[in-house]
C-alpha cells in the first residue's frame, strides 16, 4: 500500500524548492528545461499509477499524451472552442480512451499486456501521421497559451508558464495520492499482488484496471495538452512509441511504484539529455549505460536505492525523537 | 444454501467429476474426503467459478450460478480458501484482511474516500482478526509471520468477506498436529450458520467438525451420510487403504 514515508516527504520538498528556486533564477533556456522536466513528470506520474502499483507496464502512455495535445489543439483552433475549455475535453477524451484501452487491456498480463497497449499506440500515431485533417506528418499550430489574465498571470512569460505546470503537476500528484489511498487505489494494489485473490473475493478485476488506466490517461492527457501550450506546435511524434518508452525509462530509472522515484527520474532524464547532447550526439547510449547500471544493481531505480541506503536511518531517527519527545512528556506529566 | 446437481467435467479422456449431486443446508457443516485425484479440489473450482462444468447445475441460496463468473459469485456469498496459500505477500496481516473486507462492504471501488478507513470494513477486519486467532500479528507482513499463522490468514481473508458458504480445501494442510487442533477450535468457534464445505485429509478434524461427510473417488460421490456411519464404513476404509478397486 501506498504510504508517504519521511524520506518520501523530505525528497518532495527538496524537488518543488529546487523547482521553484530553478524558475526564479534561471535563464531562458534553464526555463526551458525546467519546464521540459515538469510535463514529462506528470506523464511519468500517470504511468507510475498503473505501471507501479496496477502492474499495468503500457506502452499506449505517449499516444495517450499525443491523443490529448492533439484535441487541445483541434478542439481550439479547428473547433473554436475557449482554450481552457478545448483543455478539459481533451482531458475528457483521453481520460474515456485511456479507460476503453484499460478494459481491453485489462485480460491480458506481462508481455500481451505491453504488446496490447504497444498496438493501441501505434494505432494512434499511425492515424494522426496519416489524416490531412489533423496536418498529416506536418503536425498543427497550436492556440496561444491560456488567458489567465482574469487572475493577473501572464503565460506568456516563460517562468509563470513554468510555475503554472508546476502548479498542475503538484495538484496530479495530490490526485495520484488520492487515487491510491481511496478503494480503488487499494484495489488496484490488490489486484497486483494477487489477482486471482481479489476476483476469489469478488472484486471486477478488469472495472478496477480500467478505472484507473482512465485516471492515468486523463493525467497523460493533461501533459499532452501543456506539451502544446509550451511549444506552441505538436507533430504525430508525440505519439510515437518511443516517448512511451522514454516514459518508462524514466520510471525504472526514478523508481516504480513509489511516485516521487519518477520525479526525481524525470529531473535526471532530461538534464542528462541536455547536458550529454552538449557532448555527443549518442547520448542515448550513456543513459542505456546508466539504466543498465541503475537495473542491474537491483535496487528500485534512484530513489529504490536513496531509500533502501538511508531509509531505514530515518525511521530510526523519527522513531527515536518520539520516544525522547514522549518521555519528555511523561516526565512533565509526573 | 448450497445445491450441485449432476455436475459432471472431463479434461480430455480424465473424467474428474462424475455427476455430483449434493445438497447443503444453511449452517451444515460438510466435509469432503477422498485420496488424491478424487476429484476433490475440481469439484471446488467449479463451485466457485475457476472452471466451468460440462453438465450440471450449480445453486447458491436457490438461485442457479452456474454460468455466473468467479467475482459475481463471491459477491452473492460464496467464499474459499485454498489450499496452497493465495495471500498478498507483500502486504501485512491488518491489510489482508482490509481488502477482502472492503470488497463486502462496497467501498473497493470508491474514490477520494480512504477505503480502510471506513467503519464496516474495520468492524470487519477486528471481528475476523479475533475470530481467527490473528490479532498478535496484525500489523506483521504476510512474508514475517510462520506458516502455520498464514493458513490462518488464509481463512481469515475467506471469512472477511462475510460469506453464506465457505469452502476450505485442506486448511490443516502442512500444519503440525497442535496447530490442526487449534484449527478445530477456530472451526466451532465460527458462527453456526455459516454453511461449510471442507476438503480435510485429516480424518481426526473430520470427524470432530462434520455434521455430515461426503467421500469422492474417481470423481464420484460413493459415500454421503453421517459421520458414525462413514467412520464404520468398510468402503471408506478401502478406499484410503487403495482396497476400493477390488471392493
Amino acid at each position: 500500500m501506498f504510504r508517504h514515508t519521511p524520506l518520501r516527504y523530505a525528497a518532495l520538498i527538496i524537488l518543488f524548492s529546487g523547482a521553484v528556486f530553478t524558475a526564479f533564477t534561471a535563464g531562458y533556456f534553464g526555463m526551458e528545461i525546467l519546464t521540459e522536466i515538469l510535463i514529462l513528470a506528470i506523464l511519468v506520474l500517470a504511468l507510475d499509477l498503473v505501471a507501479g502499483f496496477g502492474g499495468m507496464v503500457s506502452l499506449a502512455h505517449g499516444a495517450l499524451m499525443g491523443l490529448g495535445a492533439y484535441a487541445f489543439v483541434a478542439l481550439a483552433t479547428k473547433g473554436g472552442l475557449d482554450p481552457l475549455v478545448a483543455a478539459a475535453a481533451a482531458i475528457a477524451i483521453t481520460a474515456g480512451t485511456g479507460w476503453v484501452i484499460g478494459a481491453i487491456c485489462a485480460r491480458s498480463h506481462g508481455i500481451y499486456f505491453i504488446m496490447a497497449t504497444l498496438a493501441f499506440g501505434q494505432m494512434g500515431y499511425s492515424y494522426f501521421f496519416e489524416r490531412p485533417f489533423f496536418g498529416g506528418d506536418d503536425g498543427m499550430v497550436g492556440p496561444g497559451r491560456f488567458d489567465l489574465s482574469f487572475i493577473g498571470v501572464d503565460l506568456n512569460d516563460g517562468r509563470s508558464f513554468a510555475l503554472f505546470c508546476l502548479a498542475l503537476l503538484g495538484l496530479v500528484y495530490l490526485i495520484a495520492v488520492a487515487t491510491l489511498r481511496s478503494g480503488l487505489g487499494r484495489s488496484l494494489t490488490g489486484v497486483m499482488h494477487n489477482e486471482k485473490r481479489m476476483r476469489a473475493l469478488g472484486l471486477t478485476v478488469w472495472r478496477v484496471k480500467a478505472d484507473v488506466f482512465g485516471i492515468s490517461g486523463a493525467m497523460a492527457g493533461l501533459a499532452g495538452v501543456l506539451a502544446a501550450q509550451h511549444i506552441l506546435f505538436i507533430s504525430p511524434n508525440l505519439l510515437h512509441w518511443t516517448v512511451s518508452g522514454e516514459a518508462l525509462v524514466v520510471v525504472i530509472l526514478g523508481g516504480l511504484g513509489t511516485l516521487v522515484g519518477p520525479l526525481i527520474g524525470a529531473v535526471a532524464f532530461v538534464v542528462l539529455k541536455h547536458e550529454l547532447s552538449h557532448v555527443t550526439t549518442y547520448w542515448h547510449l550513456i543513459v542505456g549505460l546508466v539504466l543498465i547500471a541503475v537495473v542491474m544493481s537491483r535496487a528500485n531505480g534512484i530513489f529504490g536505492f536513496i531509500e533502501a541506503r538511508f531509509g531505514p536511518r530515518t525511521d530510526r531517527l523519527i522513531q527515536s525523537i518520539q520516544t525522547r519527545d514522549d518521555a519528555k512528556e511523561a516526565v512533565k506529566d509526573a | 444454501m448450497l445445491e450441485t446437481r449432476n455436475l459432471d467435467k472431463s479434461f480430455g479422456a480424465v473424467h474428474v467429476t462424475r455427476n455430483v449431486s449434493l445438497k447443503l443446508e444453511r449452517g451444515e457443516r460438510r466435509v469432503i474426503l477422498g485420496p488424491n485425484g478424487a476429484g476433490k479440489t475440481t469439484l471446488f473450482n467449479q463451485l466457485v467459478g475457476e472452471i466451468t462444468p460440462d453438465k450440471g447445475q450449480i445453486l447458491l441460496a436457490g438461485e442457479d450460478v452456474t454460468n455466473l463468473p468467479v467475482a459475481r459469485r463471491a459477491r452473492r456469498g460464496l467464499s474459499r480458501s485454498y489450499q496452497k496459500n493465495t495471500l498478498f505477500d507483500g502486504l501485512t496481516v491488518e491489510e489482508n484482511l482490509e481488502l477482502a473486507a472492503s470488497v463486502h462492504a462496497g467501498v473497493a471501488m470508491t474514490l477520494w474516500r480512504d477505503a480502510l478507513q471506513s467503519p464496516k470494513v474495520r468492524a470487519i477486519v477486528e471481528e475476523v482478526a479475533e475470530q481467527v486467532n490473528l490479532m498478535p500479528h496484525i500489523h506483521a507482513k504476510v512474508s514475517e509471520i510462520s506458516y502455520g499463522v498464514r493458513r490462518q490468514l488464509e481463512v481469515g481473508v475467506a471469512l472477511a468477506t462475510k460469506p453464506l458458504v465457505l469452502l476450505m480445501d485442506e486448511p490443516t494442510s502442512g500444519v503440525g498436529p497442535e496447530m490442526a487442533k487449534g484449527f478445530h477450535d477456530l472451526l466451532a468457534g465460527l458462527p453456526r450458520d455459516l454453511t461449510l464445505l471442507i476438503i480435510e485429509h485429516d480424518m481426526d478434524l473430520a470427524f470432530a467438525v462434520a455434521d455430515t461427510i461426503t467421500v469422492l473417488n474417481y470423481g464420484e460421490v460413493v459415500f454421503d451420510g453421517l459421520p458414525e456411519e462413514a467412520r464404520g464404513s468398510k468402503l471408506l476404509r478401502d478406499i484410503y487403504l487403495g482396497a476400493w478397486e477390488d471392493a
